[in-house]
């Protein structure tokens, strides 16, 4: 028993980060229907940031996040109103390859000023755990979903509670009425995008302590981010929390109780079966066929 | 859409393909090194790395190794009287692209001379090519002893043994000890990697006649980025002994997962990750003392040229050369002795030449049987003081002192 409970553990932990590191996409894709294919390259600038914090200026990475999510989210609106937004108003798939390539600018700029070498940031909480009996709960992962809980529940409040939140409802549901009652969408969509990419610096100084990267680590973190979002709902806020933790459950499951070598299988797996049984994702309220008309 | 839209569509669909073209063409040939590749008063040598992916910082100091060989080369006269030079292509550790990349340095580029890249994942498609063209190919890693099971006549590892032998030294030492002081339970843990997965399953066969019994044995995807089910997996079955086969951030994760849990085993043995000179800082602390390793090389070993090799990238570089780097430095030394010996060109007879005889390098001499394999022994390596020691064979020791049991984490 001591054994199935540590594995949840680690499942719902590891579950909290990929909700961190998956909440501006879901944010992203809900308002302004774009996959945002940097999100990926975007959590890797951020750890690198928080790395540069730490290891020149002596920053815990929980405290160079508040940082650097500012300067995330000036990149976001230099890039929106710079690339996004252009490239939207042409065609919104056009949009999606635009965040694609923006995803291996992003990565060579970074193998530029930080080079190929791993890095990663080491805290005095990194390797340590709080252990309650025989179970450990480690400090790195319960920081990180702390974290994925404010953020999550921070944007859920802005949605739901706030003017800017029914602005950027009003404008991602009917643009044209938006603008009638004085919201206009793409002033909406900066917002949106700038928000979104500020979020990835809690992702980004989580990911600093948890993991070792290297500027194309992000190849991995998009096709997971993705992953979580797909299963939550495109979206869906909730639903990015819910994908995460079904995620990491199901992972840390089929590590010890089926096969080490599963449990990479497992995102892709959940997908198709999600795919099959609830399309829209475990928590969206819209068919994908509602989103694209 | 009206037609200034659609005008405007296919400006900008052209302007993204270009982008991304312009990035994929980038990850496919650096040829950074290639600027006198075609001039007639150099040797060209010609190379495909993987600059950019996932090994991309082995790839550097590998590249830079091959650098200061061609330094060397160059100070001390050249090979037959030219200046050698590098035309390397960026493989982005890709399998597909680094079968083109050689090709395209054979055929297209026509370079004379050729070295391996890098991973046995690798150097298994790009020594094919070589050997389909009847081109020498000398590779600085790939030791998986299944790339010299093919009847191949022109393929050479530049590093003492392969794989196969990579167990050797630790279970030597395992078996050195009073029964009573030896594990009694082992983990073997390794990523699904063709160099670190044969030798994992080695080391289990040798300790399992040992009489050291396994309690855990699982292989993970290289994908793997997550080690605390692993390792706590590995936790409960309470070995006294872990091995695994890290090749590498791996090591890295799967050590600070270890830490999480305060989980300590008597002796503990990774391939490649303790090699790296980042892993210490990595895993925090002084908590790399006692982590035992296999290295074909030691910057502190007496071999001739090996001190100044180590000098002259240290100041050519502003860093100390890792493991790869002296690979790939003795991947040139092997080419250069052949070419030096033969005084042509003719790919056969440089083959014919290094299965005759022994060449000194900076790991030692190197001599290879009918298929390449080299007849050596790597080195015991331990980790103290977060320095990377070596401990066997005495010949080749730095230092007298094992660290054993392990210490435990430093929390």
């Amino acid at each position: 028993m001591a054994a199935l409970i540590q594995t949840l553990v680690f499942g719902l932990l590891i579950g909290g980060v990929y909700a961190l590191m998956s909440t501006g996409l879901t944010l992203v894709f809900g308002v302004m229907k774009i996959v945002n294919m940097a999100q990926g390259a975007f959590l890797i600038l951020s750890a690198y940031l928080t790395y540069s914090l730490w290891t020149y200026a002596g920053i815990d990475p929980l405290i160079g996040a508040f940082i650097v999510a500012p300067v995330m989210g000036l990149l976001g609106v230099i890039l929106y109103k710079g690339i996004i937004e252009r490239a939207q108003r042409i065609d919104a798939g056009l949009a999606i390859v635009a965040t694609f390539a923006l995803a291996l600018i992003l990565e060579a700029v970074t193998a530029l000023i930080w080079g190929p070498e791993p890095a990663t940031t080491t805290p005095d909480y990194f390797n340590q755990a709080v252990h309650i009996g025989s179970i450990a709960i480690p400090k790195a992962q319960l920081y990180a979903c702390i974290f994925a809980v404010v953020i999550t529940a921070g944007l859920a409040f802005i949605i739901k509670r706030t003017w800017l939140g029914h602005a950027i409802t009003a404008a991602s549901e009917n643009p044209e009425g938006a603008r009638l009652i004085g919201v206009e969408p793409a002033r909406v969509g900066t917002w949106i995008f700038a928000i979104s990419i500020a979020t990835t610096a809690f992702g980004g100084a989580a990911l600093s302590f948890l993991y070792q990267f290297v500027p194309d680590s992000q190849d991995g973190w998009i096709g997971l981010t993705l992953s979580v979002v797909i299963l939550g709902g495109l979206g869906s806020i909730p639903g990015v929390v819910a994908g995460g933790l079904v995620l990491g459950v199901a992972e840390a499951l089929t590590s010890n109780y089926v096969s080490v070598q599963w449990s990479t299988a497992v995102p892709f797996i959940l997908i198709l079966v999600v795919l099959t049984v609830r399309p829209q994702g475990l928590f969206a309220l819209h068919s994908r066929e509602d989103v694209s008309s | 859409m009206n037609i200034r839209q659609r005008r405007r569509l296919l400006f900008a669909a052209a302007l993204s393909s270009a982008v991304l073209l312009a990035a994929s063409a980038c990850s496919t040939s650096a040829g950074s090194a290639s600027s006198s590749a075609n001039a007639s008063d150099s040797l060209v040598v010609g190379m495909s790395l993987p600059l950019s992916g996932a090994v991309a910082d082995v790839a550097k100091a590998g590249y830079q190794g091959y650098q200061q060989w061609a330094a060397d080369v160059n100070a001390s006269g050249g090979l037959l009287g030219k200046q050698v030079s590098l035309d390397v292509l960026d493989d982005g550790f890709d399998e597909n692209a680094v079968v083109a990349n050689y090709n395209k340095l054979i055929s297209q580029d026509k370079v004379p001379l050729l070295l391996g890249t890098f991973s046995s994942l690798l150097n298994a498609p790009a020594s094919a090519v070589a050997e389909r063209q009847n081109m020498l190919y000398v590779e600085p890693s790939g030791g998986n002893s299944d790339l010299f099971t093919r009847g191949f006549t022109k393929l050479f590892l530049a590093q003492p043994a392969t794989t196969d032998a990579l167990p050797d030294r630790f279970v030597q030492y395992i078996t050195a000890l009073p029964a009573s002081e030896r594990p009694m339970t082992a983990a073997y843990v390794t990523q699904d990697d063709p160099s670190a997965a044969p030798a994992v399953d080695i080391f289990r066969q040798k300790f399992e006649a040992l009489g050291i019994r396994t309690v855990y044995n699982q292989t993970y995807s290289p994908t793997t980025a997550t080690f605390d089910p692993i390792a706590s997996a590995v936790a409960q079955s309470a070995p006294q002994m872990i091995i695994q086969g890290a090749v590498t951030d791996d090591g890295v994760q799967f050590v600070r997962s270890l830490e999480k849990l305060n989980y300590n085993p008597k002796f503990f043995f990774q391939t490649q990750a303790p090699a790296d000179p980042a892993f210490p800082a990595a895993v925090g602390g002084s908590n790399s003392d006692g982590i035992f390793t296999a290295v074909g090389w030691s910057p502190n070993a007496k071999y001739a040229g090996n001190a100044d090799f180590v000098t002259g990238y240290t100041q050519k570089f502003g860093e100390a050369p890792s493991e790869d780097a002296a690979n790939s430095y003795t991947a040139g030394q092997v080419l250069e002795a052949a070419v030096k010996a033969v005084g042509s060109l003719d790919q056969t007879a440089l083959a014919n030449w290094l299965h005759a005889n022994t060449v000194q390098t900076i790991v030692g001499p190197l001599k290879w049987d009918a298929t390449g394999v080299p007849d050596g022994t790597l080195l015991l390596g331990q980790l103290q003081g977060n320095v990377l020691q070596i401990t066997l064979p005495e010949e080749a020791a730095t230092t007298t002192t094992v660290i054993s049991p392990k210490p435990a984490w430093q929390q």
